[in-house]
């Protein structure tokens, strides 16, 4: 057989594919499996953090924000643990980023606060002397897309099968459930509700007044983003 | 001589002359130059002439050798393969090569006791243990050193550098209140978890004045805002924080063991439990910082309690 394949190079390319392949398939796919497995108290995002997330990615904050803290100790002890590839089961795509200009944000939420970010995204260099971040006024004056957040949320539901109104269990062993609305008029009456809780430890007059009237800024969404990345 | 040898003497002249016109006598040929230019010229000519004759002797052997031995049955395109012998040395060096990959893999080097985690965790298990043994004792100069070093890092984001809270945007740590704060607690009450524990403060609806025997009034809280915000100094406001205050806060406002925070200065057992638990108030919300270690609480508690003195 092999004195076959010898004289055949197109089937000796095709043997070797297969058995490479095949090599690849027990030894990664397992492991791949297993550790895709979302990781306990990782839950899917909300109606308004995924609108958060999509002006993440409409702003390219991943452009100079990883979301990948690497197992060394200098970044364990700047963000907290390292991240574990169940962390990003619900992400979509994930947004790993390499390019570290800025600080890793995979935990962001664990160390700074809505009215951090809101002074923050206003004037980066108030807050932080010597950042090189660019504002990012205009999110205090963008909508935030809830039809797309809302349909991004139906199709992973559907498609990946992503756990919406299913108890989650948690780190700290309590259960959490994060619900899918019925409608899209119910997903936007509920990421409003969202929307109010972070307005309130706002302190932007105009952005408090957006809300008060049932319009949700780029900004709010992002911030209940940025709060849910623990 | 034939054409391979000529080509090989050749070469090597005309690389001697390549060497000679760019190093030149002073670089090294002659007796000028210091030792180590000597040496590199040496070995470069060195080299020109081995390589040239080894060429030489290969190519010739390519040339003129007449391979010997029997032939092995099959051959390919006309290509055949002699039965020779796996030379001694060779065949010696292939099996100690065999039993040292099984060694490598069995005691050496055992499959599957890498992993980053495991050298994460060994890095960090050994800092930890340097660490501790490093800062056993730390006198009060070098926890707020440690301290001030921390701060930096994981409190100026939102404190800012000198500790001033950047216009308001968190708490000025060079006092202990502000009078918003002050004045935000008196009015919604408090369960921050100063003590470390649940021990809420009442709002104004449940705060008497014992001087006047009725419930503590706007003018009262103005004035004990400023009272307590000033740094408990002068007269204004002294007799209604005697009154309403200092039953659980303590006359001099520093606090009551399990009953209530000191208001007056910052300690080290306030600041590690605003760590702990974080704070929530009229400046806005503060997060945990449960990442830090015991030393680097410790310090960080004699480094706040230092800025306010």
């Amino acid at each position: 057989m092999f004195h076959w394949l010898e004289k055949h190079p197109f089937f000796f390319a095709v043997a070797v594919f297969l058995t490479i392949a095949f090599a690849g398939l027990i030894e990664i796919l397992p492991n791949f499996a297993q550790a895709s497995q979302p990781t306990v108290g990782t839950k899917p995002y909300s109606t308004l953090e995924l609108a958060g997330r999509h002006v993440y990615i409409k702003n390219n904050c991943m452009g100079c924000h990883s979301q990948l803290i690497r197992p060394f100790k200098s970044e364990t002890d700047r963000y907290g643990h390292y991240s574990l590839s169940g962390e990003y089961a619900y992400d979509r795509p994930f947004l790993w980023g390499s390019k570290r200009t800025g600080p890793d944000l995979m935990r962001v939420g664990n160390y700074r606060t809505t009215d951090w970010h809101e002074n923050h995204m206003k004037d980066p260099a108030a807050v932080v002397p010597g950042s090189i971040m660019p504002a990012y006024r205009w999110m205090f004056k963008n909508t935030a897309d809830i039809d797309t957040a809302y349909a991004e949320q139906v199709t992973v539901n559907k498609v990946f099968a992503t756990p919406y109104n299913t108890e989650i269990p948690m780190a700290d062993g309590t259960k959490a459930t994060v619900a899918l609305a019925g409608t899209l008029d119910e997903a936007k009456a509920a990421a409003l509700e969202e929307a109010k809780v972070v307005a309130a430890d706002m302190k932007d007059q105009d952005v408090k007044d957006a809300v008060a009237a049932g319009q949700i800024p780029e900004i709010v969404a992002m911030i209940a983003y940025l709060n849910s990345m623990k | 001589m034939n054409k391979t040898v000529l080509a090989a003497i050749v070469v090597v002249i005309a690389m001697l002359g390549f060497t000679y016109a760019a190093v030149g006598m002073a670089g090294g040929m002659g007796g000028e130059g210091d030792w180590v230019n000597k040496l590199a010229v040496l070995g470069a000519v060195v080299l020109v002439i081995v390589t040239s004759f080894v060429v030489t002797k290969y190519v010739r052997q390519m040339q003129f050798d007449k391979a010997s031995g029997k032939l092995a049955d099959e051959n390919w395109d006309g290509i055949g393969e002699y039965k020779n012998e796996l030379p001694f040395g060779w065949a010696i060096i292939f099996l100690g090569l065999i039993i040292w990959a099984i060694w490598y893999f069995l005691a050496g080097y055992p499959v599957g006791t890498y992993s980053q985690i495991g050298e994460y965790n060994e890095e960090v298990a050994a800092h930890d243990a340097k660490f501790e043994a490093e800062h056993a004792n730390m006198d009060e100069e070098t926890l707020k050193e440690m301290g001030g070093s921390i701060f930096i890092v994981q409190c100026a984001p939102c404190h800012g550098l000198q500790a001033d809270g950047i216009d308001g945007k968190a708490a000025n740590l060079n006092n202990r209140l502000e009078e918003k704060s002050v004045k935000h607690v008196i009015q919604n009450g408090s369960n921050n978890q100063l003590l470390g524990m649940e021990m809420p403060m009442p709002d104004r609806n449940g705060l008497m004045n014992a001087n006047t025997g009725a419930l503590i009034s706007d003018a009262e809280i103005d004035a004990v805002s400023k009272y307590v915000a000033g740094g408990m100094k002068g007269t204004t406001g002294a007799d209604v924080f005697a009154g309403a205050c200092a039953a659980c806060h303590g006359a001099d406002g520093k606090g009551t063991e399990m009953v209530a925070p000191s208001i007056a200065v910052f300690n080290p057992t306030l600041v590690a439990n605003v760590l702990k638990h974080g704070k929530k108030g009229a400046i806005g919300a503060m997060p945990a910082f449960n990442n830090l270690t015991e030393a680097q609480v410790k310090a960080l508690g004699a480094y706040v309690t230092s800025l306010s003195k």
